[in-house]
């Protein structure tokens, strides 16, 4: 199980650079581009969105000590919770962008529309496949999401 | 018969042993999680993320329809067809029926069937729809009882209790059945605190869809005037007005997976009424307007408010036509701010103006049948608010050096 806890804590500092990186980029009224990742610097997706991300680091490194003990694995599912938010709220905002055709007719071309979905991605969908992992932890270790006592100390 | 309290208390023992069953509880994951979502440390952070991925969703459907499609439907096609084949260009009926003879854009003809249907059916119904959407999946879901609970204490300072979340929160879909809402407050005084709130600082599902549209970088900083209008408009009637707000005990239901014949069923409930009371006042609305300009009233009363408008406010003396039309819908009005040349400052002020001025006929009369005569109560502090909060938004444009 300290593997897990491991791999939480790793993710919520991650998560919570993520966010903090959100709020700066918003701050300085900028956009920030590096490699895949695209920091969106507007009021809503930088700044409200940011603050969901550090939200999400935050629930993850409080849930990451003893992660099999239920209240703690809630923590850690909250977390992830609000990635799957933020990361469907920037797909679904990718979705509708790509099917319109704008100026050039009713829909949109087939290059223009996987053109959408090509990189850069903001934080938030890059963290979620990694946000993934507590669903086979959930399965794992709790199959029928029923409580278990503290197994750090059986 | 009469029965003592220990009798009383005997006989609760006697039949919970014959209808209830005790087994050894097992608190499951999604009981947790409700947990976390009504404790204020972990709950309000849940909240801020929710309301943020119903925005996020609300404005990404509605510029899907609006952007995307309708205002190409209407631009391209159904203005130019109303223009062409509408007898009588330049005419009073041409005026009123189609609008502007040159005007390429359907914000700007500002006819009965062009500009009223476009805000009716283009920009309105795809925010209404996604609002009703989301928030009947809110519901269904077992999170706004708990987004009550997480409320109550906040809502405690302005005199009501966690609840009065679900009128507010209705109230921004449509005022009207947000007025019906109040029902659930127990007191004359919370019910009239709730009413006055909702009549002055609620915007409705139409009045944000057509910000969305219209001024969407500054819908932000709109919203939240509003919001801290509601708190301290809400905390002083909260002093003044007499009366008592008590305690109450909520039921929170657990977390659940929603059925969808239900979720459909409110929707569709929901959605009857937009079809049924929003249409027709924006269509009557904007034959209003157009009746008012072509005899010179509108141009008149502007003249007339023109000091108040101009020097009190700080907002250009053409914005009297919107707040005329806003009596009728207030979604219209907004459509009719975006044509008027001013700052982007004035255009925020103006928005609130016409948000917080008076609510909509069909909010009015909702008000006049929930209300009675507390209705005036409302209007007269409607009239202070206005005043007093339109002169500070002023006040403060001209402080930060942008009005």
């Amino acid at each position: 199980m300290k593997g897990n806890s491991i791999y939480f804590a790793l993710l919520g500092a991650v998560t919570l650079a993520c966010g903090l990186a959100d709020l700066i980029v918003t701050v300085s009224r900028g956009v920030y581009i590096w490699g895949i990742v695209e920091i969106p610097g507007e009021m809503f997706r930088g700044g409200w969105g940011g603050l969901v991300v550090i939200f999400a680091g935050l629930f993850y490194l409080s849930g990451s000590k003893n992660v099999s003990e239920i209240h703690q694995l809630s923590k850690v599912v909250m977390g992830s919770i609000l990635i799957w938010l933020m990361a469907g709220c920037d797909l679904l905002a990718r979705i509708t962008e790509s099917i319109p055709g704008g100026d050039e007719g009713w829909f949109n071309s087939i290059d223009g529309f996987f053109g959408t979905y090509a990189p850069p991605y903001t934080p938030a969908m890059l963290l979620l496949p990694f946000s993934l992992v507590v669903i086979y932890h959930i399965h794992k270790v709790h199959p029928q999401g029923q409580a278990i006592e503290d197994e750090s100390t059986n | 018969m009469k029965l003592t309290a220990d009798e009383r208390w005997n006989l609760i023992d006697e039949i919970s042993k014959e209808t209830v069953s005790f087994g050894e509880y097992h608190e499951t994951l999604i009981d947790v999680i409700g947990e976390i979502t009504v404790k204020p440390m972990t709950g309000i952070p849940v909240a801020i993320a929710a309301l943020y991925a119903f925005w996020s969703i609300f404005s990404s459907f509605a510029g899907f329809f609006t952007d995307g499609f309708f205002v190409k439907i209407f631009d391209e096609y159904w203005l130019p067809w109303w223009q062409s084949h509408f007898p009588g260009v330049g005419g009073w009926l041409y005026y009123i029926i189609v609008g502007d003879p040159t005007a390429d854009n359907c914000f700007e003809a500002f006819g009965m069937l062009t500009s009223g249907l476009f805000v009716a059916i283009g920009i309105v119904l795809p925010a209404v729809l996604i609002f009703y959407l989301t928030l009947t999946l809110l519901e269904d879901v077992g999170y706004l009882p708990r987004l009550a609970v997480l409320m109550d204490a906040v809502l405690h300072k302005i005199g009501l209790h966690g609840y009065a979340i679900v009128p507010t929160i209705l109230g921004l879909g449509c005022n009207v059945p947000g007025v019906a809402a109040t029902r659930i407050l127990e007191t004359r005084k919370e019910r009239f605190v709730m009413m006055t709130l909702l009549a002055i600082f609620v915007p409705c599902g139409a009045q944000l869809g057509i910000m969305n549209d219209v001024i969407p970088e500054t819908m932000g900083l709109v919203l939240l005037y509003l919001m801290i209008g509601y708190f301290i408009t809400g905390f002083i009637l909260n002093k003044i007005i007499p009366g008592k707000s008590p305690e109450i005990l909520m039921d929170v239901p657990p977390l659940q997976k929603p059925l969808l014949s239900n979720l459909a069923l409110k929707i569709w409930m929901r959605m009857k009424g937009f079809f049924t009371d929003a249409i027709p006042y924006v269509l009557l609305g904007v034959l209003l307007v157009n009746v008012l300009y072509l005899v010179g009233f509108i141009q008149w009363l502007g003249g007339a408010l023109s000091p108040v408008f101009v020097h009190w406010f700080g907002v250009p003396e053409e914005t009297t036509g919107p707040l005329i039309a806003a009596f009728l819908r207030k979604d219209l009005a907004v459509a009719q701010l975006s044509v008027i040349e001013m700052t982007w400052y004035q255009m925020v002020t103006s928005v609130v103006l016409v948000t917080i001025y008076f609510p909509c006929l069909a909010t009015f009369m909702m008000l006049l049948k929930e209300g009675g005569k507390e209705l005036l109560g409302s209007l007269a502090v409607l009239i202070a608010v206005v005043t007093l909060f339109g002169g500070l938004l002023h006040l403060i444009g001209i402080l930060a050096g942008v009005a």
